[in-house]
């Protein structure tokens, strides 16, 4: 069954959340989203309806986020608690209905990235811990790996140095590239130790995103396989169970022979339980 | 925290510090151990308890005094008030993000003005605080320990004044002054009842029971708020007195 990080939100009931919760993380500029953009076809062609979110889309906070962030003041509790209500937000009303429906969830970034960020400018620890103690504890998570002689090259020739990126809100001087850098650093050094603590599954992320592809492909194709395995034994069991249930022996007649336990439904005959319109929305 | 080390007539903000011409450490020790100069006093209670108007006149009072006095409201921060609004409106609040954007506002405050405020001397006053948090969140069923540790940020006030009320007053007072009760004020995304007073009665009640419990674990000061105006601003009055002893006066330069 799935778990959480240690609390329970009301409401949230653990027994239902069938889908794949599946993490992309990694740092600014690691590939991440180029990575989603190939999966998410990719799970759908192979039957999977797929949502995918990512940080600051959530219809509450989302745009509250964007607005706080133009104005360049936004201090580091604050910053994390806004982040967090956007997480739960999200969390609540996007990927627990959607594992609930079978979904595999993709979602860029989780709540590492945001622990890594807060831990970074200096929040404590066990503080932002204890906020995320009510997120559900992904089936798989996906660093994205690359070191900082690589993301500076990315940065520069995509969309240029970004104030936040380069943490710049912790006030470390006038030069960017030089904020840049040390931030980037300080972030890949608190995602190594997350890394090890929660286990992460590391992609070198340093190859053509072709060949990171490749390499995500294979492993994610181990877990959905799996939730379809577990799917169809399920579906089996079941029907045993039901069978035996009806043929529950008569003590005034003659026991029944039982009939042949149907045989398990080929791979490609299992009906999906929803689908997606291919934006990740319900229908 | 680390303590503000500024000379007699130094200007912040708007404000000029008068201190003794003694030493330029800020002394004496204030009364409380918090690290920074400054007071804070802040008022709890349900709606309908009176508290918003015992602050008011506290303000009131300490500015004739002398003191430097800033004032800051519950859901008030100019970055995160649209978010909350706009969850209010749609209804899109469950009781994990009404907990996190109200704790998003206020750490907005803490950040921006409260701290710093009490870092530069003044005396601080909040309309609601944390324990506002505690009572309500907890009230919609969002663990007890969760958002005590949410708000471990917040600054310990120098006085928590509770203003006690028995729940039919609240209400009688609440019912008289509006026409009607608002949406999660009434708690009525609890489901508890369709009838909003109905629902309101119910889930001030669950946070009449939180306050109670937080008496004695944050030491709130009691006062019956079903006591003539007067009775308890005079409470109030003579409860603050004795920790401004010692207090920077900030005055506004004209």
């Amino acid at each position: 069954m799935r778990e959480t990080y240690g609390r329970l939100l009301p409401g949230m009931k653990l027994s239902d959340l069938a889908g794949k919760l599946i993490v992309i993380e990694g740092t600014d500029g690691a590939g991440r989203t180029t990575q989603i953009n190939l999966l998410k076809p990719w799970l759908e062609e192979l039957g999977h309806a797929v949502l995918d979110t990512g940080m600051t889309r959530s219809p509450l906070a989302g745009d509250g986020i964007r607005r706080a962030k133009e104005g360049n003041n936004l201090g580091r509790v604050t910053q994390s608690l806004f982040y967090a209500t956007d997480f739960v937000d999200r969390l609540e009303n996007e990927i627990a209905p959607a594992l609930r429906a079978g979904f595999v969830v993709l979602t860029d970034r989780y709540i590492y990235s945001l622990m890594a960020r807060a831990i970074v400018r200096g929040v404590d620890p066990a503080w932002i811990r204890s906020i995320y103690s009510v997120a559900l504890k992904p089936d798989a998570v996906f660093y994205l790996r690359v070191g900082i002689d690589q993301l500076v090259p990315r940065v520069i020739f995509s969309r240029g140095f970004d104030y936040w990126e380069s943490g710049m809100d912790l006030h470390p001087g006038h030069d960017m590239y030089e904020g840049f850098c040390n931030y980037q650093k300080a972030l890949l050094t608190e995602f190594d130790r997350l890394s090890a603590e929660f286990g992460f599954d590391v992609v070198d992320a340093s190859p053509d995103p072709k060949i990171v592809f490749a390499s995500l492909k294979a492993r994610i194709l181990d877990l959905v396989d799996d939730s379809q395995k577990s799917y169809l034994s399920r579906q089996v069991e079941e029907t045993i169970d039901r069978i035996s249930r009806t043929i529950e022996p008569n003590r005034f007649y003659a026991v029944p022979t039982p009939p042949e336990p149907s045989a398990p439904t080929p791979m490609r005959n299992v009906p999906r339980f929803m689908n997606s319109n291919g934006n990740g929305q319900h229908i | 925290m680390g303590e503000m080390n500024t000379n007699p007539g130094v200007r912040i903000g708007p404000f000029e510090i008068f201190l003794p011409a003694r030493p330029v450490v800020p002394e004496p020790k204030p009364s409380n151990d918090a690290g920074h100069p400054g007071r804070l006093f802040i008022v709890e209670g349900i709606d309908g308890s009176g508290k918003s108007t015992q602050l008011s006149l506290l303000h009131k009072w300490l500015e004739a005094k002398g003191y430097g006095v800033v004032f800051s409201e519950w859901n008030s921060s100019p970055l995160v008030k649209d978010t909350t609004k706009l969850g209010k409106k749609k209804k899109m609040l469950t009781p994990a993000t009404f907990s996190l954007i109200h704790c998003t506002d206020f750490a907005d405050r803490t950040e921006k003005s409260i701290l710093p405020l009490l870092k530069a001397g003044a005396v601080v006053l909040c309309d609601r605080y944390c324990y506002t948090a505690f009572a309500r969140d907890v009230a919609r069923g969002m663990d007890r320990k969760w958002v005590r540790d949410l708000y471990d940020f917040a600054v310990r006030p120098t006085v928590a004044f509770y203003f006690r009320v028995p729940l039919e007053t609240a209400i009688g007072r609440i019912t008289a002054a509006r026409d009607c009760l608002k949406f999660y004020e009434a708690g009525l995304d609890l489901g508890l009842s369709d009838d909003p007073i109905e629902s309101f009665r119910k889930f001030q009640g669950r946070i009449l029971d939180e306050y109670e419990r937080m008496i004695p674990e944050f030491g709130l000061t009691v006062i019956d708020a079903t006591l003539p105006v007067e009775v308890q601003q005079s409470q109030v009055r003579q409860i603050a007195k004795r920790h401004l002893e010692g207090a920077q006066e900030l005055r506004i330069r004209p």
